[in-house]
C-alpha cells in the first residue's frame, strides 16, 4: 500500500479507534484551559483567587496554570505586597494554536 | 519470529544510557569496538540530565552532561535505540550472545525531525509531563525535554487522539504513524548492563502525607524546579503556588528503613539535600531551610567542607526522626519529630516539606537472561561476583555492571564504575581476540 505522507494518522485511525477515555482528557483539558483563560481576561490573578474564583483544589490550578505558562498563553506578572504570591495574566502575544 | 528478525552484530551491547552506560559505551568506542546502545526512555542522559547542579562543586549538571551524550551520540562505532527494551538474552557460548530487541514506534522518522516543535504547538492535548515529574503537562506530540538527545519529537500514541494536526503542520512530513514495533536479533561478544536506579515511592510512608499534603513533595521534584529548564516560573510550593519562605528536608525517606524493605543508605540523599538547601537560599535569599536528619554522611571528596559551607549560609541542621506529618488549613505542614540532641519530642512549622527519597533497584533485568543466571544482591541489585578485584564482573562470564545496577552511587562514582565495566570488558574483549 502506497502511504500518503504527511497524512498517515487516517492509517491508524482505520486500524484502532481512538479510546473514550483520551477524548474524554481533551475535553476535560479544553475546558479547564478556557475556564483559566477566560477568568484570567478580567484580570491578572493569583493562585488562590483563581482556585477560589473556579472553586477548584490550589493544586491543580497550579498544574494548569504551569501548563499554559509552558505553552505560552499566560505569562507571569508581579508578585503580591506581602511578596508571597505571584499574579499571572494572559499573554500579551499568545497564540493558542492548538 | 527470529527468523523474520533483521540481524545486527556488534562488539558490545550497553543496555542503560545514563552517565555510567554512556561512559562504557564511549570509552569502548573509543577503542574501536562497535557498540550498541539500549535505551528504553526516548533520550539518552538518563536521571542525570534532569538534574539542576551537582555536588560538591555546584556544577551544572546539564552542562556536563550534554557535551558527553552528544559526543555518544556523534560516535561512528556507537548505534543508539531509544525508545528499545531487551526481550531477551540467551549466552550461546564463549564471547556469543544473542539479544532481542524491540525497537518501539516514535511515529516520527528522527533523521528527518528539525525538532522546530511546530507540531507540539499544534497538537491539542495536554497529558502528564513524565520528565517534569508531573508538575506540569506536555503535548501528545512532543520533544522529551529542551536538551534531549536525539533532540526529535515523538508521538505519545496512548494519548493522541489522531487528529493530525502535528502532521499538517510538520514542514518535514516526518511524522509517520504507520511505524510499528521492530524487533532485531542483535549479536553481541559481550553485555555492559547499566541500568539504572528507581526512586523510592513515598506513599509507601504515609505518615508524611505525601500525596495527600500537596506542600509534601520530593527531592527530585525539587531538583526538577530548581533547574535552569524548570517547570514553574520560580520555586513554588506545589499546593497553591506561594513562594516558600520555611521549607524543611526530612532525610533518609525511604532509605536505612527496614520497615519500607529497604535497610541500606541511598549513599547521595545527604548531599543532594544539602545542595538543594544552597540552591534554594541563593534563588530564595529570605527563605530558611532545616535539614532534619539521622546522620550526615559526607563521605566524598570535598564533601564535609561543603556540609560546612551549607552551615555557614545559615541552613538549619537539626538530629532528628519524624514521626508524623500533619496539614494546617493554610498548607503549612507541622513535623512532629524526636530531637535526638535534646531528647525530647517537639514539633515545628514548615510551609513546605521536601522528601530526600532514596535509591532503589531498577528490578527486571536479572529476567531478560534466558539460560544464564544474572545473580542479585540481597537488596535486589547485581550482584559485583568479585567487588574488590573485579567490580564489573557479574555472575554471568562476560556479562558486566556499571553505575548504580549495581548499588546506590554519586555520578563520579559512577562515571568511575562505568570506566571499570569498559576496562573489564576490553579485557574479556582481547581474551576473545588471542
Amino acid at each position: 500500500m502506497e502511504v500518503e505522507k504527511g497524512k498517515t494518522a487516517k492509517y491508524l485511525k482505520a486500524k484502532r479507534p481512538v479510546p473514550k477515555d483520551v477524548t474524554e482528557q481533551l475535553k476535560s483539558f479544553t475546558k479547564s484551559k478556557k475556564l483559566l483563560l477566560n477568568t484570567l481576561m478580567e484580570s491578572e490573578k493569583t493562585v488562590p483567587q483563581l482556585a477560589e474564583e473556579l472553586k477548584l483544589p490550589g493544586d491543580e490550578v497550579l498544574f494548569q496554570l504551569m501548563t499554559l505558562l509552558k505553552y505560552g498563553l499566560v505569562e507571569t506578572g508581579e508578585i503580591d505586597d506581602m511578596d508571597e504570591y505571584f499574579y499571572y495574566k494572559i499573554k500579551s502575544n499568545g497564540k493558542d494554536k492548538s | 519470529m527470529p527468523g523474520q528478525m533483521k540481524i545486527l552484530e556488534y562488539d558490545v551491547l550497553v543496555i542503560g544510557g545514563g552517565i555510567a552506560g554512556g561512559e562504557s559505551a564511549l570509552n569502548l568506542a573509543n577503542l574501536g569496538y562497535n557498540v550498541l546502545l539500549v535505551e528504553k526512555e526516548l533520550s539518552i542522559g538518563g536521571k542525570m540530565i534532569l538534574l539542576s547542579k551537582v555536588f560538591p562543586t555546584l556544577d551544572c549538571g546539564a552542562c556536563i552532561t550534554t557535551p558527553k551524550i552528544s559526543e555518544i551520540a556523534r560516535h561512528p562505532n556507537i548505534t543508539i535505540f531509544t525508545g528499545a527494551e531487551i526481550r531477551i538474552i540467551t549466552k550461546k557460548g564463549e564471547h556469543l550472545f544473542e539479544a532481542i530487541v524491540s525497537q518501539n514506534p516514535r511515529y516520527v522518522n528522527i533523521d528527518d525531525c528539525t525538532g522546530c516543535q511546530l507540531c507540539e504547538e499544534a497538537c491539542p492535548v495536554s497529558v502528564i509531563d513524565e520528565y517534569q515529574y508531573g508538575l506540569v503537562g506536555r503535548k501528545a506530540a512532543y520533544i522529551p525535554f529542551s536538551i534531549a538527545s536525539p533532540r526529535a519529537a515523538a508521538i505519545d500514541i496512548e494519548n493522541c487522539t489522531l487528529c493530525g494536526a502535528c502532521e499538517r503542520v510538520c514542514p518535514t512530513q516526518c511524522i509517520d504513524f504507520t511505524q510499528t514495533v521492530e524487533e532485531f536479533l542483535v549479536k553481541v561478544k559481550s553485555v555492559v548492563v547499566a541500568t539504572g536506579f528507581e526512586l523510592f515511592d513515598p506513599l509507601k510512608i504515609p505518615r508524611y502525607g505525601y500525596d495527600k499534603f500537596k506542600n509534601v513533595t520530593t527531592a527530585m521534584h525539587m531538583e526538577r524546579q530548581l533547574s535552569p529548564t524548570r517547570p514553574f516560573n520560580s520555586i513554588l510550593r506545589p499546593g497553591d503556588g506561594k513562594l516558600p519562605d520555611n521549607i524543611a528536608y526530612v532525610l533518609c525517606a525511604g532509605s536505612r528503613d527496614k520497615s519500607v524493605g529497604n535497610p541500606i543508605c541511598s549513599q547521595v540523599c545527604c548531599m543532594y539535600s544539602i545542595k538543594q538547601a544552597q540552591l534554594l537560599m541563593g534563588a530564595l535569599p529570605m527563605a530558611d531551610v532545616t535539614i532534619y536528619y539521622l546522620h550526615i554522611r559526607a563521605f566524598g571528596k570535598g564533601f564535609n567542607e561543603f556540609y560546612a559551607q551549607s552551615q555557614d549560609m545559615g541552613v538549619e541542621f537539626i538530629k532528628g526522626k519524624i514521626g508524623k506529618i500533619t496539614e494546617k488549613e493554610n498548607g503549612n505542614l507541622i513535623l512532629r519529630y524526636e530531637d535526638i540532641e535534646k531528647g525530647k519530642v517537639t514539633e515545628a512549622e514548615h510551609d513546605m516539606v521536601v522528601l530526600s527519597i532514596g535509591l532503589l533497584p531498577n528490578q527486571g533485568i536479572s529476567d531478560v537472561f534466558d539460560n544464564e543466571t544474572l545473580q542479585l544482591d540481597p537488596f535486589h541489585f547485581v550482584d559485583q561476583s568479585d567487588i574488590l578485584a573485579s567490580p564489573a564482573k557479574t555472575s554471568i562470564e562476560g556479562v558486566f555492571v556499571a553505575g548504580t545496577a549495581s548499588g546506590p552511587m554519586d555520578i563520579p562514582d559512577s562515571i568511575l564504575s562505568g570506566g571499570a565495566a569498559s576496562a573489564e570488558t576490553t579485557s574479556y574483549l582481547r581474551r576473545a581476540a588471542l
